[in-house]
């Protein structure tokens, strides 16, 4: 009895991270030591050090996950040598398979309650399925359409005076020949650009453009939004994406509190997708509507904890520490 | 249509006995501002620019456009047709993982610092420490100190240096290429003040003309020193934002919360750090906040200032101004603080007239 007591009392908190470019696991590591919570960091490049399965986190050992990031990138003696060949993509693409392979096997053997969001609905994250439910939930969306004509794109242009395209899955970054890197941005379709527009394409995402008054962030967790309104209007070159980010100018980033009838019907969308956090990016427009874009459930808090003083770093660490509490008491 | 000014939460407004200061705590700048120019962004805060007009007189129109006008330029606020209630302001909560956030060390050549209290120290997650050192120092007798903290979390380290004609810019960009923490260099008894970047740019190393050889040097104040920024303001509404969470090492090893403040609490060989860390005098003065304090609760920099708890104005009371300032809220100058008569006494109590020439 004595031993299971033992057992039991080591339950750790997991944080599923990466080794570089993390201050905000960091600083959620450094209140959990302040609190003195027990937690096991796992950098996405410890796999690569392991000598056997019998490496992996054990479910009776782990309290609470919180799954913040895969990896920053693979080792560099596995990055390949002769670069832009098709091959060569379709290798990266094989080693990040290989490795998911491996790292998603945690989401197996570590029972699926105990992790601040589903994993597998996180790694499987749906955009045009979250606009959907949030519009179901009673959020405004902007007009959402997949399109491949051209003539399709001109029959919407007559209802909205402007449309945008958006990737359905995540943003790329574009590399040519000499490693300069492009960022793909949100682009602006209108009767002007119309022309250089083929006849038939690859099915895209468009959304209506809404006139943006400011844009706002929400951060949620255990059920509370801290919110952040960015305001980017005065500044034509960051009007259309935020992450246009301008050093001189810098978008205003200031505290928001969004209202209870929105925040009640993103928090049941969070429910529905049985995420315990996530950031939520909301748009609203001059008449002060506001239209729900999408959700990022492992989001970058650092962006809205700091400029609005919010210590999400800590709020974090408290959540993750309630959890460990919880699970020693049952356990006793 | 009613007109409204929407002022950002990160632009806060302090007032002072004569002047009041803008603080844009988001672009680190701070502009300084009649105590009119405050009356009027307090005043619109709550109601229209209409009613602003009205309130204090179509005389005023022209100023209060003006007012209203460097706000907007300076994107500090913005123009709309209502107040936006959910633009809430912002919580100045303070707080930090750690029980100790800066460390001081006085460098001693004699001493050493890989024992049980620095390792300790260095375990709670410390973020910044500055190393001190008043005399001639050799880098290679430097660095293992430097290195000491490689497996920590201690995220800045400043060297504090007397100029060596020997002692290279190579050299140093050496000492930072192999201890990346190190984020910024002074240079003090140098020949001419200067400012140079090394490492791509990304650290200073300032040569200071005057000397830095004991810490009776300390405790300055001079509006070089002031920081507009989220960290100060908010600490310094609730704590003294240069002794909260500040522990130091002086030259002799004795534990002390600044290395100008009388009290010691033992030598690092042989205290405990958590029996220092419980011990109620090392916070002492930790609650002192600038509100606090004479003179500098009427002054409209107390919060983008530093404070000196070490050398004040009146050396028995622990409220009174930093000795070393020469700001007079009430006239808006600055004097030389150390011709300044009332402040005689003072310095002689502390033994500073040999530092001043």
């Amino acid at each position: 009895m004595g031993n299971k007591i033992a057992l039991l009392m080591s339950r750790k908190i997991l944080i599923l991270s990466q080794a570089y470019l993390e201050t905000t696991t960091d600083a959620v590591c450094q209140w959990l030591d302040y609190y003195q919570v027990p937690f096991l960091r796992l950098n996405g490049e410890d796999l690569f050090q392991w000598e056997s399965l019998d490496a992996i986190p054990q479910n009776e050992d782990i309290a609470a996950v919180w799954y913040r990031r895969k990896v920053f990138q693979f080792p560099s003696k596995y990055s390949l040598k002769k670069e832009h060949t098709p091959t060569n993509y379709t290798l990266k693409r094989f080693l990040i398979d290989e490795f998911n392979g491996l790292h998603s096997l945690l989401f197996h053997t570590i029972d699926r309650q105990k992790w601040l969001n589903d994993p597998v609905i996180e790694d499987n994250l749906n955009k045009l399925h979250v606009l959907m439910l949030a519009k179901e939930y009673g959020l405004q969306i902007p007009f959402t359409e997949v399109v491949t004509r051209k003539t399709s794109v001109v029959a919407l242009l007559e209802q909205h005076p402007e449309l945008i395209v958006k990737p359905l899955g995540e943003c790329i970054m574009v590399e040519d020949e000499n490693d300069t890197k492009f960022k793909m941005l949100t682009v602006v379709v209108n009767a002007s650009n119309l022309h250089r527009m083929p006849d038939q394409f690859f099915p895209s995402m468009v959304q209506e453009k809404v006139e943006k008054k400011y844009e706002v962030r929400a951060f949620y967790l255990d059920g509370a939004f801290y919110s952040m309104a960015i305001f980017s209007q005065n500044n034509q070159k960051t009007k259309d994406d935020f992450r246009n980010y301008d050093q001189e100018r810098p978008n205003r980033t200031v505290p928001y509190q969004l209202p209870a009838d929105v925040e009640g019907k993103l928090r049941k969308v969070m429910q529905e997708l049985h995420f315990g956090t996530g950031s939520i990016d909301l748009m609203v427009d001059r008449h002060g509507a506001y239209y729900f874009l999408e959700v990022n459930p492992a989001g970058q808090f650092g962006m809205v904890s700091f400029p609005c003083n919010y210590y999400l770093e800590k709020k974090m660490a408290q959540v993750l520490s309630k959890a460990y509490l919880y699970e020693k008491e049952i356990h006793q | 249509m009613m007109e409204f000014l929407n002022i950002y939460a990160n632009c806060q407004l302090v007032h002072g006995a004569n002047m009041s200061l803008l603080c844009d705590l988001q672009l680190h700048k701070f502009y300084h501002i009649p105590n009119d120019t405050f009356e009027v962004l307090q005043y619109l805060k709550q109601h229209s620019i209409q009613d602003c007009i009205a309130h204090f007189g179509e005389d005023n129109q022209e100023a209060i456009d003006s007012y209203i006008h460097f706000v907007v330029k300076k994107e500090m606020g913005f123009i709309d047709d209502r107040l936006l209630e959910q633009l809430i302001p912002i919580d100045f909560q303070w707080d930090r993982f750690t029980p100790v956030t800066n460390v001081i060390l006085e460098y001693n050549e004699r001493l050493n610092y890989a024992n049980k209290f620095v390792g300790d120290l260095f375990d709670l997650n410390v973020q910044a420490l500055e190393i001190r050192c008043y005399h001639t120092v050799q880098l290679d007798h430097l660095l293992p100190l430097v290195e000491m903290f490689n497996d920590k979390t201690l995220r800045v380290i400043k060297l504090i240096l007397p100029y060596d004609g020997s002692i290279s810019l190579n050299d140093l960009e050496t000492v930072v290429k192999k201890n990346p923490r190190v984020k910024s260099i002074w240079i003090h008894d140098a020949p001419e003040h200067k400012v140079e970047k090394i490492f791509n740019d990304t650290v200073a190393v300032v040569s200071l003309a005057r000397p830095i050889n004991a810490c009776t040097a300390c405790g300055e104040i001079s509006s070089s020193y002031f920081q507009s920024n989220m960290e100060l303001f908010s600490e310094s509404q609730h704590y003294n934002t240069c002794l909260n969470r500040k522990l130091s090492i002086d030259y002799n090893g004795y534990i002390r919360n600044c290395p100008s403040m009388e009290q010691h609490f033992g030598h690092m060989e042989e205290v405990e750090l958590s029996a220092v860390l419980k011990d109620p005098l090392l916070k002492e003065y930790w609650g002192i906040r600038k509100d606090d304090i004479d003179t500098c609760r009427d002054c409209e920099f107390r919060h983008v200032c530093t404070d000196c708890r070490a050398y004040l104005e009146e050396p028995e009371n622990r409220y009174s101004k930093p000795l070393k300032c020469g700001y007079s809220p009430y006239t808006n100058e600055w004097d030389v603080w150390s011709e300044n008569p009332l402040k005689q006494a003072a310095m002689d109590h502390y033994g500073l007239r040999s530092l001043v020439k």
